[in-house]
């Protein structure tokens, strides 16, 4: 990989012509979502998200799935934000917003792959921060979920190189970040830092966006990150990657994130991971029909 | 407001929530036995549990909790639970997963292992074969490999259990149509012959097999089984209380050589039994190796 090719690869990137817009409904969504919960009218959320047809049906197939808490039908917004509460509901809202950004069809690579893999990672680091006392749980769902947006910019922006580097990664069994590195001369942590910070997001998503494959290297918000890299790691070992099998072996509490989580949450000392590993199989088959349920909504 | 019709069909577990008492009882086993049934499978954990209450004419979950906690006989009845959890799970290729990790992962660390000892060599314990489709699904997997990878190496499976009609039934080989269901027909082809309605392992799948019977909890025996690969103890220490499960897994970690993996069953967990082995991860599966600290609980 030349330098210049390198440069004009980042070039694309950043000029993000080919990238999909966020829905126009989720900025005021999140931004009104921010206020102190007393402050937030019902009825408010549920015109923000009704105003977008294909949101609305999204967000009620997710809104009843066991995964996000409801074992009995709900079949409108009302009933799905008064049932599950105001952060439940922007965790969904926004869930189905993201899922809407990967192109449809015309591609080699099916991207909904990816977002099942950041849906299983979003409910793992949600799970995962609530075992282990992380201060909030929310945050780390959101930043499960926008981990891998840099894939998405990839997938719409360079799809030709990307495949390249995703067949690569395939066919060796290796984590897709270094197959990147080889093909591309970057990765979808540098991709994911550009678009988080075009989009505006959090510094504290961008540093995991930027920094999920390499912890140490986040000047700030390093436990975040590290839960996010942590999570991440356990939904590829577990089934819940790329669609491919990555032939490798893990231990978990000497990977660089443990040691930096550990930091801010002891209970990570005494995590039964095996527990938790096990816990994950039941996921599996929800996240995959949720993620396919949401793609056959017409847009 | 929208009103769009959704999906009325969640999950199929999800037709209510798991109830209390299911998930206590869960959290029962797991905590006794190790052994973790996931929400997706709290269903046939509560098939099971009403197939004991039927046979111990208790009415609800909250009772059956107590025979398993509280009255003299949770002893036994916590063993036919495990019993009912495990039934029908010996089959060849059994967990396919697991085997996967071996063959793709694990075995290229032993290879390379053994490489730096000089010894050609693999040898691994199927602790608890049960009738033997384990051992001998071993025995095919490795041998499938010596073309390839062992090309060169030799290999032995030491297979053992407890009970003396299982070790006939293993030494025997023969086996019928639900515990031989996962195989292609090529593995057949190459290693069964027909016996009548049944399928005969061959001889050749069968001389890299020894079967013997062993209690784990005859140290005497237990301290010459040496120089394991990889044990594979799977679903039998369930069984086992925590003092003689830990007494069990120091002798695991004395009969795996340094760079040995220790494979239990499926969701099955060593967590708050022992220090010295550390989980790891494989694709879809999990697995212990020793701990450089080599401090053992107890």
């Amino acid at each position: 990989m030349s330098n210049e090719r390198q440069q004009r690869l980042k070039q694309r990137l950043e000029n993000m012509e080919e990238m999909p817009t966020i829905p126009v409904v989720l900025v005021p969504l999140l931004r009104y979502l921010e206020q102190p919960l007393d402050a937030l009218d019902l009825q408010q959320v549920v015109d923000l998200i009704s105003q977008d047809k294909s949101l609305a049906a999204q967000c009620l197939h997710m809104a009843n799935s066991p995964l996000y808490g409801r074992w009995t039908p709900v079949d409108n917004i009302r009933n799905a934000v008064v049932a599950l509460g105001m952060q439940r509901m922007r965790d969904i809202a926004v869930s189905c917003s993201v899922l809407t950004l990967t192109p449809r069809g015309g591609m080699s690579i099916d991207p909904s792959v990816f977002w099942e893999h950041s849906l299983g990672c979003a409910l793992v680091c949600r799970q995962f921060a609530q075992e282990i006392a992380f201060p909030d749980p929310a945050k780390a769902y959101l930043a499960g979920l926008l981990h891998d947006i840099g894939l998405v910019a990839e997938l719409c922006v360079v799809p030709e190189e990307f495949q390249v580097a995703f067949e690569q990664a395939r066919r060796l069994g290796i984590p897709l970040h270094a197959a990147e590195a080889t093909t591309l001369g970057l990765t979808h942590c540098d991709s994911g830092k550009i678009v988080a910070e075009k989009w505006h997001l959090s510094a504290d998503l961008v540093a995991v966006a930027g920094c999920h494959h390499d912890p140490r290297s986040a000047h700030k918000h390093r436990e975040l990150v590290a839960l996010v890299s942590l999570s991440d790691l356990l939904c590829r070992m577990s089934g819940l990657g790329y669609g491919y099998v990555e032939e490798c072996q893990v231990n978990f509490i000497e990977e660089p994130g443990f040691a930096l989580l550990l930091e801010e949450c002891p209970a990570l000392k005494t995590f039964d991971w095996a527990r938790f590993t096990f816990e994950l199989e039941a996921y599996m088959e929800e996240v995959h029909r949720l993620v396919e349920l949401l793609y056959r909504v017409p847009q | 407001m929208t009103t769009t019709a959704v999906s009325k069909r969640p999950l199929e577990t999800s037709q209510r929530p798991p109830s209390p008492q299911l998930v206590q009882i869960r959290d029962l086993i797991y905590r006794v036995a190790g052994i973790f049934q996931p929400d997706n499978k709290l269903r046939h954990l509560e098939d099971r549990c009403q197939k004991r209450m039927q046979t111990l004419g208790v009415a609800t979950l909250r009772e059956y909790y107590e025979c398993l906690t509280e009255r003299s006989i949770r002893q036994v009845e916590l063993v036919s639970l495990l019993n009912e959890i495990t039934i029908g799970e010996t089959f060849f290729f059994r967990n396919q997963p697991q085997l996967d990790a071996l063959r793709n992962v694990v075995l290229t660390h032993l290879v390379d292992a053994r490489k730096e000892m000089s010894l050609r060599h693999l040898r691994i314990w199927s602790a608890g074969c049960s009738t033997g489709e384990e051992p001998y699904t071993l025995s095919i997997m490795l041998m499938e490999e010596l073309a390839g990878r062992l090309q060169g190496w030799t290999f032995e499976i030491v297979a053992t259990d407890l009970n003396e009609r299982s070790v006939a039934h293993a030494k025997a080989g023969v086996y019928g149509s639900y515990s031989t269901r996962n195989l292609t027909p090529e593995i057949t082809r190459k290693y069964f012959t027909p016996a009548g309605e049944n399928l005969q392992v061959k001889a050749q799948v069968k001389t890299h097999v020894s079967i013997s019977r062993v209690n784990f909890l005859d140290d005497a025996r237990m301290v010459f089984l040496k120089g394991f690969d990889v044990i594979m103890c799977c679903n039998v220490l369930i069984y086992f209380d925590v003092a003689s499960k830990r007494r069990v897994i120091q002798h695991f970690y004395n009969n795996l050589l340094a760079h040995g993996y220790l494979f239990l069953g499926h969701s099955e967990s060593l967590y708050g039994i022992n220090d010295a082995f550390r989980l790891i991860h494989l694709p879809s599966a999990t697995a212990y190796v020793k701990s450089s600290e080599r401090q053992v609980a107890r």
